[in-house]
């Protein structure tokens, strides 16, 4: 009963916090909230944190791009 | 415990950054398992040193205030997001589970405008242009790791990659890293302003960093003397006028800039003196003493304008001084840039106001010679005919201001009657009974309480007002001043105004004409309604047109019978008791007894002033007294008009009278004295009679055609107008001269440009040759009654000699038969019967034979100048009523034309024309007219003198 509880709280407040983030524009999805906040929770710092998010989503992008050229070219399957 | 919870943590956050790195790191499809994983294990290591770094010092101060950040963030880019972000704030304090939501919120804030990640990466130049510095080393390392296509990416890839094995490098790396990513977006997807805004104010280490592409330029300035700073700080004293160090005011129209300045600030600065300058000398206008109430409430305007001015020179104060004391002196050019307020801002923020400022400092300018509603109308002009918008609603709400005192004025006079105006400045105004025009319109007799206490001044109407407006604004005061003043009804206008008060301002109009005419309306009717119920102005019209106008035939009729023989005397015999008792029995032997007593009571007989020598008739008038409040519509010279028409009626009337008793003799005598054999005797008292008619026909026509065609047809006229539906007393008036005007233009009295001292001015003094021109009917008419009156004496003096013709034949037999003796007994009989037959006429005719009775030949030698005279007075007679008809045939008016028809129905006569108004012929003919029966009067008042 006490654990459903907690769970909407919590459910809650990710709701909060996702729109604050949408509110502020940080283009985060409900997931990467989550666990962010859960980290958060653990005593990561904040800071850090943002930092980290930044860069992932960077090299995330480059890997993105990397890919998309790759599929662009044909001789992408050579080297497989 | 602490290690196993620290254990646990360790292992929640190392999950969690697994799978961090697995949501936001896409898989590649093209690497191998194991790429895949060492890559991640590189990430999670990466991560794993990132987050165990200490902690920077920049945020500890920041950490408890997260909230407030992000509250002012949002409130820079839109206020309602911040007022969202309270609620949701609120909300989430009062969530039990999360503990470290200060930590989450500073991770969102950290996180704010990220870029979508969905969007490609741009190709940013500048992007690779940064990072090479410290990509180098690693770069063969990389290339090893990464696939070839990888290479065009490299340096982002391996500053990344390279991270975890520099860390203290790194630590610096990453600040800027991170610090400028917010400007290299803002060049790309947010418009530059926003990034700049947002970190301005809470994070000052990323001030450099943000000034934006703008402030780079700044670099290159020279700093110069004195600095933006200091010229922001004296400003806001500028601005209110005030000398400051850097910007004194040398007088009251000169500011002084330092001439160290360079071009574009002292052009910033220009246009900064603007507003200062008119300030200044607006104040000094705001305190200079107005002339009248429009123009203290414009200044009191002014100033409350140019208070609102000092409240934003004050808030402008306010913002420079915050941006100063956040001033980096380190930064360059002062780091004035980056504050927000530059002298540039404080001309954007000022231009509204120097509008305002300018607008309001030409008012001031020109309202110097202006005054009352002239400033109205000029402020208006502003409001209604200025192209822009915001001058035109800048002096519309200065008008709601200005206009104040003139609606004051305005209400007490639409609802009290008062002028309240000690400055003139209402359009309506007191008359100066010293004017010239006034004495001149005071001499004709036109003035009256209603029309001549006050008038309209055309040049102080506002433009607000309507000329259609302000004559009914006009007409209502006037109205209710008149019947609290002139109608003794003070009590109706102080329920009036009690009533119907209401607060005027400027703004409705609509509104504001629909209580006016509503006034109008109200007012209007209760002042009809006095003068008709209360001072029965219409009984009155209608008593002088039954009085005056000799519209009471029987009335009229009786009094000239019973006055007949009084007035014959000369005028000085002529007593005024004699007159009202003669008035009192004419009035009550008629139908005039029965009106109102009120209205009887008013007739007056009385001698009119005359020259010595003038009979009983020439003098006698007949007067209608007029009081207070109706001789507004009867006005003096209505009085006098009246008068004109009464003695013009009486005098006809006096012919006809004095016609008809002559015919009545003549008729009589001819069954009796008159009988004769002699042929010649018979044919002149045939001619004579001929003659007689002839007259009694023309002043049957000319009275019929005066009370008839003119008077009644006019009285119908002016009842049809004074009783339309919402007439006022202006068309009442109107109407009434009207009326009378018409009355004596076709009445033949030849009012049309010129009046008459006095109407009487008629037989007594020949008419000099200008009047001849002007007035020839009236003129020609009394010429031609004047020929009449001396026609009836002599047709009296063929009588008596008649008469005593007869009684000379009679004598003459009886002295045949009896003896001579008593012939002078029978002469004295037959001349006590004359004048027993004459006795209410003119002196009998005996004067001719004042020669010793009894000689025939004494007699016999009247007779031909009797004949003679009447001859010739009958030619005269005929000649002057064929001028007259010719000059009524050639009338503009068909009534008078129609006159001359009449008149002339058989073409007995023939009309002569005169060919213009000073030919000669017609000049030479009417002289000679003139002179010939001047002698003729003269010799008949010879005659009447004697008797």
């Amino acid at each position: 009963m006490e654990k459903s509880e907690k769970q909407a709280a919590a459910q809650q407040a990710v709701d909060i916090l996702h729109e604050i983030s949408t509110l502020l524009n940080c283009q985060l999805d409900r997931r990467t909230l989550s666990i962010c906040i859960s980290m958060i929770e653990n005593g990561v710092k904040p800071e850090a944190l943002a930092e980290v998010v930044q860069k992932l989503r960077e090299e995330g992008r480059v890997l993105m791009a990397d890919i998309e050229a790759l599929a662009a070219k044909p001789n992408a399957a050579r080297r497989k | 415990m602490a290690s196993r919870q620290q254990d646990h943590r360790a292992q929640k956050i190392s999950s969690a950054i697994d799978s961090l790195i697995t949501h936001l790191i896409p898989e590649n499809p093209y690497e191998d398992d194991h790429t895949a994983e060492l890559r991640h294990d590189d990430y999670a290591s990466a991560i794993k040193a990132l987050l165990d770094q200490p902690s920077s010092s920049s945020y500890d101060a920041d950490v408890n205030n997260a909230s407030d950040l992000i509250k002012r963030k949002l409130i820079q880019g839109n206020p309602t997001q911040a007022l969202r972000f309270s609620h949701l704030y609120t909300r989430l304090l009062s969530l039990p589970v999360l503990n470290q939501k200060w930590a989450i919120l500073y991770f969102l804030y950290q996180l704010s405008d990220s870029p979508d990640p969905n969007e490609p990466l741009p190709l940013s130049p500048l992007a690779q242009q940064q990072q090479p510095h410290f990509d180098q080393q690693f770069q063969p390392q990389i290339q090893a790791q990464t696939p070839p296509p990888q290479l065009l990416r490299q340096p982002q890839q391996s500053a990344w990659a390279a991270e975890p094995r520099s860390p203290a490098y790194e630590e610096v790396q990453n600040e800027e890293v991170m610090e400028d990513a917010p400007s290299l977006e803002g060049s790309h997807n947010v418009p530059p302003e926003r990034p700049r805004h947002g970190r301005d104010r809470g994070h000052t280490l990323t001030q450099s960093h943000q000034a934006g592409p703008a402030s780079r330029d700044d670099n290159r300035e020279v700093v110069h003397d004195p600095s933006e700073p200091a010229l922001l700080r004296d400003l806001p004293f500028t601005l209110q006028g005030l000398s400051s160090a850097t910007l004194p005011f040398l007088n009251d129209t000169t500011l002084k800039l330092p001439p160290t300045l360079p071009i574009p600030i002292i052009s910033l600065l220009n246009t900064l003196a603007e507003p200062s300058l008119l300030y200044r000398g607006l104040n000094e206008f705001t305190k200079t003493p107005a002339n009248g109430l429009l123009g203290q409430s414009l200044r009191a305007a002014i100033s409350k304008e140019l208070r609102s001015y000092l409240t934003l020179v004050a808030t402008l104060e306010t913002q420079i001084r915050r941006a100063l004391s956040e001033l980096d002196e380190s930064a360059p050019r002062g780091g004035i840039g980056k504050t927000g307020v530059t002298l540039k801002r404080c001309v954007v923020w000022t231009r509204e106001a120097t509008m305002g400022l300018r607008l309001m400092s030409l008012i001031a300018e020109e309202s110097k010679n202006k005054h009352g509603g002239q400033l109205i109308t000029l402020i208006h002009s502003f409001s209604s005919s200025h192209g822009d918008p915001v001058v035109a609603a800048f002096a519309e709400r200065l008008l709601v201001d200005v206009t104040r005192p003139f609606y004051d004025i305005l209400r007490r006079w639409i609802y009290d009657g008062e002028l309240l105006d000690p400055h003139m400045e209402f359009f309506v105004r007191e008359q100066n009974p010293h004017d010239e025009e006034r004495k001149d319109a005071k001499a004709k007799g036109q003035m009256s309480v209603w029309n001549s206490k006050y008038e309209i001044i055309d040049r102080m109407i506002p433009s607000i007002i309507t000329e259609n407006f302000s004559q009914k604004v006009f007409l209502i005061g006037k109205s209710l001043n008149f019947i609290r003043h002139n109608c003794g009804d003070h009590r109706w206008v102080e329920d009036y105004s009690k009533k119907a008060s209401r607060e005027l301002k400027y703004g409705d109009t609509a509104t504001l004409e629909a209580w006016i005419d509503e006034a109008h309306k109200e007012t209007m009717s209760h002042l009809m309604h006095l003068l008709n119920d209360q001072f029965r102005v219409f009984d009155h019209l209608e008593a002088l047109k039954r009085y005056i106008l000799l519209g009471q035939g029987d009335f009229i009729a009786l009094l000239m019978e019973s006055l007949a023989p009084n007035l014959d005397r000369p005028a000085g015999a002529q007593y005024r008791h004699t007159l009202t008792a003669q008035l009192e029995h004419a009035i009550r032997g008629s139908n005039a007894q029965y009106d109102d007593p009120e209205i009887t009571n008013r007739l007056d007989a009385r001698m009119l002033q005359l020259s010595h020598g003038d009979i009983g008739w020439d003098c006698f008038t007949l007067e209608y007294k007029i009081d207070a409040p109706v001789d507004v519509v009867v006005t003096e010279w209505g009085n006098r008009q009246y008068l004109k028409v009464f003695n013009f009626l009486w005098r006809i009337k006096r012919v006809e009278f004095a016609l008809a008793s002559t015919w009545r003799k003549c008729m009589t005598g001819a069954r009796g004295v008159l009988q004769t054999s002699d042929g010649k005797v018979l044919q002149t008292w045939k001619s004579t009679r001929g003659v007689l008619a002839e007259m009694v026909h023309f002043v049957g026509q000319l009275q019929y055609y005066i009370l008839f065609e003119v008077i009644e047809s006019s009285w119908t006229e002016l009842q049809k107008n004074i009783h339309k539906e919402n007439c006022t007393l202006d068309d009442l008036i109107t109407a009434h001269t009207k009326y009378l005007t018409s009355i004596t233009h076709k009445g033949l009295l030849g009012a049309k440009r010129r009046q008459f001292p006095s109407s009487t001015a008629d037989g007594s003094t020949a008419p000099s040759s200008t009047d001849d021109d002007r007035n020839s009917y009236m003129v020609q008419l009394s010429e031609l009654l004047r020929t009449m009156l001396a026609y009836r004496d002599s047709v009296d003096g063929l009588y008596s000699w008649s008469v005593s013709d007869f009684t000379r034949r009679q004598g003459g037999l009886i002295s045949s038969h009896h003896t001579r003796p008593t012939s002078t007994r029978d002469r004295a009989d037959s001349q006590a019967a004359s004048l027993a037959d004459s006795m209410d006429l003119d002196p009998p005719y005996d004067s001719f034979d004042s020669t010793p009775g009894g000689e025939a030949g004494g007699v016999k030698s009247e007779f031909p100048a009797l004949q003679d005279r009447l001859r010739q007075l009958g030619a005269n007679f005929k000649t002057r009523l064929q001028i007259l008809l010719g000059d009524l045939a050639y009338q503009p008016d068909v009534d008078m034309r129609f006159l001359g028809v009449s008149m002339n129905f058989n073409d007995v006569y023939q009309p002569v024309r005169r060919k213009g108004k000073s030919s000669t012929t017609a000049g030479a003919a009417a002289s000679g007219g003139a002179s010939g029966t001047g002698g003729q009067g003269q010799a008949g008042q010879g005659q009447a003198a004697k008797a």
